[in-house]
């Protein structure tokens, strides 16, 4: 590909140190956004999807902590910048849109405070200026009569217009690189889809590049260039959408396709991957998917796999990948 | 027909008026506090006292040092129309004292819980938001502050000032004392809604874009804990209240100044000759602080967040 990486991560770990233990949340993960791309993050719950992204920002809730690896933003390692330094990247550069809209808007602040804020805090405006650009903004996220809504209260907006609010917030600066993070996964279906198309528009509109985490296969289907799958802190594969989809090949990955419920595949019963996501404070040794794999063998518990490319542009950290001939679900 | 369409625009019109103002969670709080009988009935009461105390001057028929019954022999003499309380030992009009008693009252719940609230506002804020050895070190001071007899360290300091300089401050120094001894409680409360409020999403979102963490403090959350902190406010008010009262009674406070506590000091020694010399003072303490109490529950029932209708 010609196109430049606008981020890439490499290696990066981030460890929660609990009384418990040390929980492994994220541990050596490589992944890369190219410009103007929409890369989707997918993963079952608890798999470090959300403390990815969140490690992205630097604001990893305590007792949370990066210890190791790079992230690398437009060639800046962002893991070297000061907090303040960081503050000016966030928001402007790297735009945030959380899971629930219900708690991600300040009850207490009316919708044109809590934007204005942003745009004042990033952009050399007035407030009169920044009020301008607020309403602007809020007809760009298509929420009717926005000279009168922006007086709103968090709480006198429904569920999609909360998002739509909270969209229009991560994206008042324009920034180069969206992260959402199950942006849909709280509003019913009907919304859901508006919400996305949204910000698939938005995205062509303003020419960035995104990273959509969730755990919804059909949802990054509809919106993705390319998907990485990771599984309790590692990447499992890395490859474009169409590829994930018909030629998985990571055990992983062909077992979450299976798991989608489907009204074309007219599946009889919901397909379950057995077991549960293994404990992060003490992983499983090796490739950490092996307990619940039905292809594992001894060498599996043994080395950890390697993120290797088995095609350009394919990567797949799985020992059998080249010697296993695993089908899609949805066939070829 | 056309009255008709003429009614519709105008529903319209004021839908539009009603629309185009957001309705903050104050304006619902105001909306119930309204329909709150004993919180009205306290603000009345509060509103009361402060008319008082504004008009002072012209509501006292007398000075309240002036003693106008005591060249013509009316020394506690009881309550009548020249005397609406009667009067104390050196002819005094008890009414004209509690009229002029009521700036004395507010003063000193207004200026000690203005004291013990900015302590404790910014101890809970910063205790909360902070954690760590910041928040470990606060609390224990804290502690401190919480496990000493507070009356009781408050007359020794009292009594220390006065010994030092005769003179010793006056009533401001009873407030400021009220004030630095009594804000360890309500520290502890505020700190408690910062933790709960700093883990909300609404937090994490606003650090996603670029605030500082000054800003997170007290623009985010401290209107979050707003709530807490009013209705601390109107109780703290009326605890100091009471404490000044019961100072100048034990008669560590100011002489010279006139509050009801200090009248309930004088009139100590003939209760049973002129009962209105203590009744009258005494009852608008009660009066005051019962206010207070009822506007404090009031505001609370009506800020609680998880009152919601």
């Amino acid at each position: 590909m010609t196109t430049k990486e606008i981020l890439k991560i490499e290696n990066l770990k981030t460890y929660f140190n609990t009384w418990a233990g040390i929980v492994k949340a994220v541990d050596g993960i490589n992944l890369d956004v190219k410009e103007g791309e929409t890369l989707g993050l997918v993963g079952e719950s608890g798999s470090g999807k959300s403390v990815t992204a969140l490690s992205i920002l630097g604001i990893v809730p305590r007792p949370g902590k990066i210890i190791d690896g790079r992230i690398l933003f437009k060639g800046e390692n962002l893991l070297e910048k000061t907090e303040s330094e960081l503050q000016k990247v966030r928001g402007k550069e790297i735009g945030y849109i959380f899971q629930d809209p219900a708690t991600s808007l300040n009850p207490v602040l009316s919708v044109a405070n809590q934007l204005t804020e942003v745009i004042i805090r990033h952009q050399n405006v007035t407030k009169r200026e920044a009020l301008e650009k607020a309403i602007e903004l809020f007809k760009l996220v298509e929420i009717p009569d926005p000279e009168l809504k922006i007086w709103n209260f968090p709480h006198q907006l429904s569920g999609g217009m909360k998002q739509r609010m909270a969209v229009a917030r991560a994206l008042s600066c324009q920034p180069s690189l969206l992260l959402a993070d199950e942006p849909t996964t709280n509003l019913d279906v009907t919304i859901q889809a508006q919400i996305l198309q949204l910000m698939k528009t938005l995205k062509e509109k303003l020419s960035m590049a995104m990273i959509l985490i969730t755990h919804d296969m059909g949802v990054v289907a509809e919106v993705a260039d390319r998907i990485t799958v990771i599984y309790a802190g590692r990447v499992c594969e890395t490859a474009d959408t169409r590829t994930i989809f018909y030629k998985p090949r990571h055990p992983y990955t062909v077992a979450l396709l299976t798991a989608v419920p489907s009204l074309a595949l007219r599946k009889e019963e919901l397909a379950v991957i057995p077991g549960a996501i293994p404990n992060l404070i003490d992983p499983p040794s090796g490739c950490r998917f092996h307990p619940r794999c039905k292809y594992a063998k001894a060498a599996c518990a043994k080395e950890i796999p390697p993120l290797k490319e088995i095609e350009p542009g394919h990567f797949v950290a799985c020992i059998r990948a080249s010697e296993l001939d695993i089908k899609s679900p949805l066939g070829a | 027909m056309i009255r008709k369409k003429s009614v519709e625009s105008k529903l319209l019109v004021q839908n539009e008026k009603k629309r185009s103002k957001g309705v903050s969670q104050w304006n619902i709080a105001w909306r119930r506090f309204k329909k709150n009988r004993a919180a009205l009935a306290g603000a009345l009461i509060v509103g009361f006292v402060i008319f008082l105390a504004a008009f002072d001057v012209l509501i006292a028929p007398f000075h309240p040092n002036a003693t106008p019954g005591f060249y013509i022999g009316e020394t506690r003499s009881p309550p009548s129309l020249k005397y609406l309380f009667g009067t104390d030992y050196i002819g005094k009009d008890v009414f004209s004292q509690v009229v002029y008693g009521a700036r004395s009252a507010l003063f000193v719940g207004f200026a000690s819980a203005a004291i013990a609230m900015s302590l404790a506002i910014l101890v809970g804020l910063i205790s909360g938001y902070y954690g760590g050895i910041i928040d470990n070190v606060l609390m224990r001071i804290t502690e401190i502050f919480l496990v000493i007899p507070f009356l009781l360290i408050l007359l020794v300091f009292l009594k220390v000032i006065t010994a030092i300089s005769p003179s010793g401050g006056g009533l401001s120094m009873v407030v400021l004392m009220i004030g630095l001894f009594s804000w360890a409680a309500d520290a502890r409360i505020i700190r408690g809604e910062v933790l709960r409020v700093k883990e909300s999403e609404f937090i994490e979102a606003s650090k996603s874009l670029g605030a500082s963490k000054r800003r997170i403090v007290f623009r985010h959350i401290f209107p979050n804990v707003l709530h807490i902190i009013i209705v601390l406010t109107t109780l703290m008010i009326a605890s100091a209240i009471l404490v000044e009262a019961a100072i100048s009674f034990l008669g560590f406070g100011d002489a010279a100044a006139i509050t009801w506590g200090q009248q309930l000091q004088k009139a100590n020694e003939a209760v049973k000759e002129a009962w209105w010399e203590g009744v009258f003072p005494g009852l608008f303490i009660t009066l005051l602080v019962l206010g207070f109490s009822l506007l404090g529950n009031g505001l609370r029932d009506a800020l609680d967040p998880r009152l919601r209708e």
